[in-house]
């Protein structure tokens, strides 16, 4: 979604006022620390996403954004306002939560309306937000239904719904896409993003789908015990990751340990022992000598052929131990000499090969130096 | 799978054990014959002599205004402590109160009777209130004990009521007093007509404790048929009798019905 604007005009990268400020926010469940010191910025017309695995602290700070959970210390603004001691009924914002919470003695249209109701908003002008609404989430017919009459899809929408009708200024939604099934999640994506954009709002949104926060998302935060540990557009995680875990949370990874050997600004010379080899890197690191380093190789970027390639930096040689074909790619599974594994994939562009490699071919896997990335942590 | 025939046998005896009685009961109250124990004929005349009863009706009477008042009352206090318990968080002496709540569930209807009657004797002494026994200390002291059925009832279902629910209705711009009679109310609405039911039930039929806290001018239904019965079963009881065992079954089927019906509907197909 960020390459449609070119990237003066992204408000995090040109020093615009953020909307959300969270500011050195904790929050404590007795002795249990559930979000740590975190701060952060997003920017208005967002779709900023939380992304981490169960118990990480993402749902807990969704929460404090909504006021439904309190903050044990640190300050959160929403549009230049403090939003200590607003009780949830006050905030511009509203959730989406992942159980929906639909009301489920309410039908459909009684759902979608409650909160404009709440508000005080005249009868006429509600019924008339309401049918765009529901016009917008596709659910005409469905007015008279109860939740508990309604698909996982369409309790989804009206739950979308039902949190859009109020026209926040900051939507939260809480793995949205969770309770669906693939198919259907990977359609309502991209609807998300449709209605995101139509409306202008901004969102945060949780999940612990890496995939769905890649697709979905203006940026990213990755987010582990509570604490952040990096935020970056989605294309900047994949391929510049900060650390190990943000690297092997975010798609799959080969990680090679070892000690460096030589660095200058563009140019680092790593020695792996479990490889047995030297990896040349083409940028290069702060760090000490003989430090302890990382290097990161996603599965997609190193070659495999039968013949030594020439004039590639990093070449090391295995026998292929297993393939497996998942039709669009296939991924190959390199057991080096040292008993180290390289997984790698290869797109099936062409219905058949003439010569394929196969099974307990030797290989060779080889990759030039800007395509991994070293780790210092 | 053929089922044994010894559960169908034991289960014929269970029942039979526990329902020949009161189908005998039922049977003599149609009987014809002042002996009760003798049969002559069918007949209804003993439910018209009920009627005609003022005794009997002002007792009914009475019975049902206690029961009505007090379980009202209860279900209203009942539904505050199951609150307190299911909402309220971990308070220190949560415990206590929850095991202090459904103590009156386990307590002898004796010891009851006998705390409230020492209970309202003092307050009069030193307050002067409540003025004598009468219709207000039964309410209150059917009260006591109802209010913890009720309590246990609602706690049930409150603690499966969804709290995002409520927190979405937060979240949409209700107020916690709004929230509650929106969302958290009609959520625990069967439970509260079960509690209601079970309550009015319970207090119908009490004897023990009303015997002890009534006053002259305050004889409820089940103490005017035991003071009947001391003087020898006339068939009327058993006329009467038949009517309440009526009204309470009803009643509890009613209860276990909405209960049943409701439980299911919501979370059927998550």
């Amino acid at each position: 979604m960020n390459d449609r604007q070119s990237p003066s005009e992204l408000p995090w990268r040109n020093g615009s006022e953020p909307f959300v400020r969270i500011v050195d926010v904790s929050r404590n469940f007795g002795p249990v620390v559930a979000v740590n010191n975190v701060s952060l910025d997003i920017y208005k017309g967002e779709l900023f996403c939380l992304l981490g695995s169960s118990g990480c602290g993402k749902t807990t700070l969704l929460r404090m954004l909504a006021g439904l959970e309190t903050v044990s210390s640190g300050r959160i603004e929403i549009d230049g306002q403090d939003m200590a001691g607003i009780s949830p009924w006050d905030r511009p914002t509203n959730i989406m939560f992942q159980s929906y919470a639909l009301f489920p003695h309410m039908n459909v249209e009684r759902n979608i309306a409650y909160g404009l109701y709440r508000d005080g908003v005249p009868r006429s002008e509600v019924t008339d937000r309401v049918a765009d609404m529901i016009k917008l989430v596709q659910l005409s017919g469905m007015e008279r239904r109860k939740p508990d009459q309604l698909s996982g899809g369409q309790r989804q929408r009206v739950a979308l719904a039902r949190s859009l009708i109020k026209r926040p200024k900051l939507l939260l939604l809480d793995e949205p896409l969770a309770a669906l099934d693939k198919k259907l999640r990977e359609e309502t994506q991209f609807e998300l993003v449709n209605i995101q954009e139509k409306l202008g709002v901004t969102f945060v949104v949780v999940t612990h789908d890496q995939e769905e926060a890649m697709t979905l998302a203006t940026r990213i935060g990755v987010m582990r015990n509570g604490v952040i540990e990096q935020v970056a557009e989605p294309r900047e995680i994949y391929e510049y990751p900060l650390n190990r875990f943000v690297a092997d949370f975010i798609g799959s990874v080969n990680m090679f340990e070892g000690v460096v050997a030589e660095t200058d600004p563009d140019r680092t010379l790593i020695r792996c022992e479990d490889a047995d080899m030297t990896i040349n890197v083409s940028h290069g690191v702060s760090c000490s000598p003989n430090q302890r380093l990382w290097f990161a190789l996603r599965p997609e970027k190193p070659e495999i052929s039968r013949q030594r390639p020439d004039g590639v930096e990093n070449v090391v040689e295995g026998v292929v131990e297993e393939i497996a074909y998942r039709g669009n790619l296939s991924i190959f599974r390199v057991r080096l000499k040292t008993g180290k594994q390289i997984d790698l994939t290869r797109t099936n562009q062409e219905r058949s090969a003439e010569e394929p490699i196969t099974w307990d071919d030797n290989v060779f896997v080889s990759w030039d130096a800007a395509s991994g990335v070293v780790l210092t942590s | 799978m053929k089922r044994s025939p010894f559960l169908w046998i034991m289960a014929l005896v269970g029942f039979v054990f526990l329902y020949a009685p009161i189908l005998s009961l039922v049977v003599y109250s149609f009987n014809e014959s002042r002996l009760v124990t003798v049969w002559s004929g069918f007949s209804t005349k003993w439910y018209g002599e009920l009627l005609r009863d003022p005794q009997i009706l002002g007792a009914a009477w009475i019975s049902l205004k206690v029961a009505v008042a007090s379980a009202t009352i209860s279900l209203v206090l009942g539904t505050m402590a199951s609150l307190v318990l299911v909402r309220y968080g971990r308070f220190r002496f949560r415990e206590l109160f929850s095991g202090m709540t459904t103590a009156p569930l386990v307590m002898p209807d004796v010891i009851t009777g006998i705390s409230l009657l020492l209970l309202f004797v003092t307050m009069e002494s030193l307050f002067g209130w409540p003025a004598g026994r009468g219709l207000l200390t039964i309410i209150i002291a059917h009260t006591t004990f109802c209010m913890a059925y009720v309590a246990v009832v609602v706690e049930t279902r409150l603690i499966n009521v969804d709290r995002s629910v409520e927190e979405a209705a937060a979240d949409l711009g209700a107020r916690p007093l709004r929230i509650f009679f929106d969302v958290t109310l009609p959520s625990i609405a069967p439970a509260l007509v079960s509690g209601w039911l079970l309550a009015f039930t319970l207090s119908l039929d009490d004897l023990v404790i009303a015997s002890f806290v009534a006053g002259p001018g305050s004889t409820t239904l089940p103490m005017l048929i035991f003071s009947k019965v001391r003087l020898g079963v006339s068939p009327d009881v058993n006329a009467l009798a038949t009517i309440l065992i009526a009204l309470v079954a009803i009643g509890i089927a009613i209860s276990a019905f909405v209960m049943t019906r409701t439980g299911r509907s919501p979370e059927a197909d998550t």
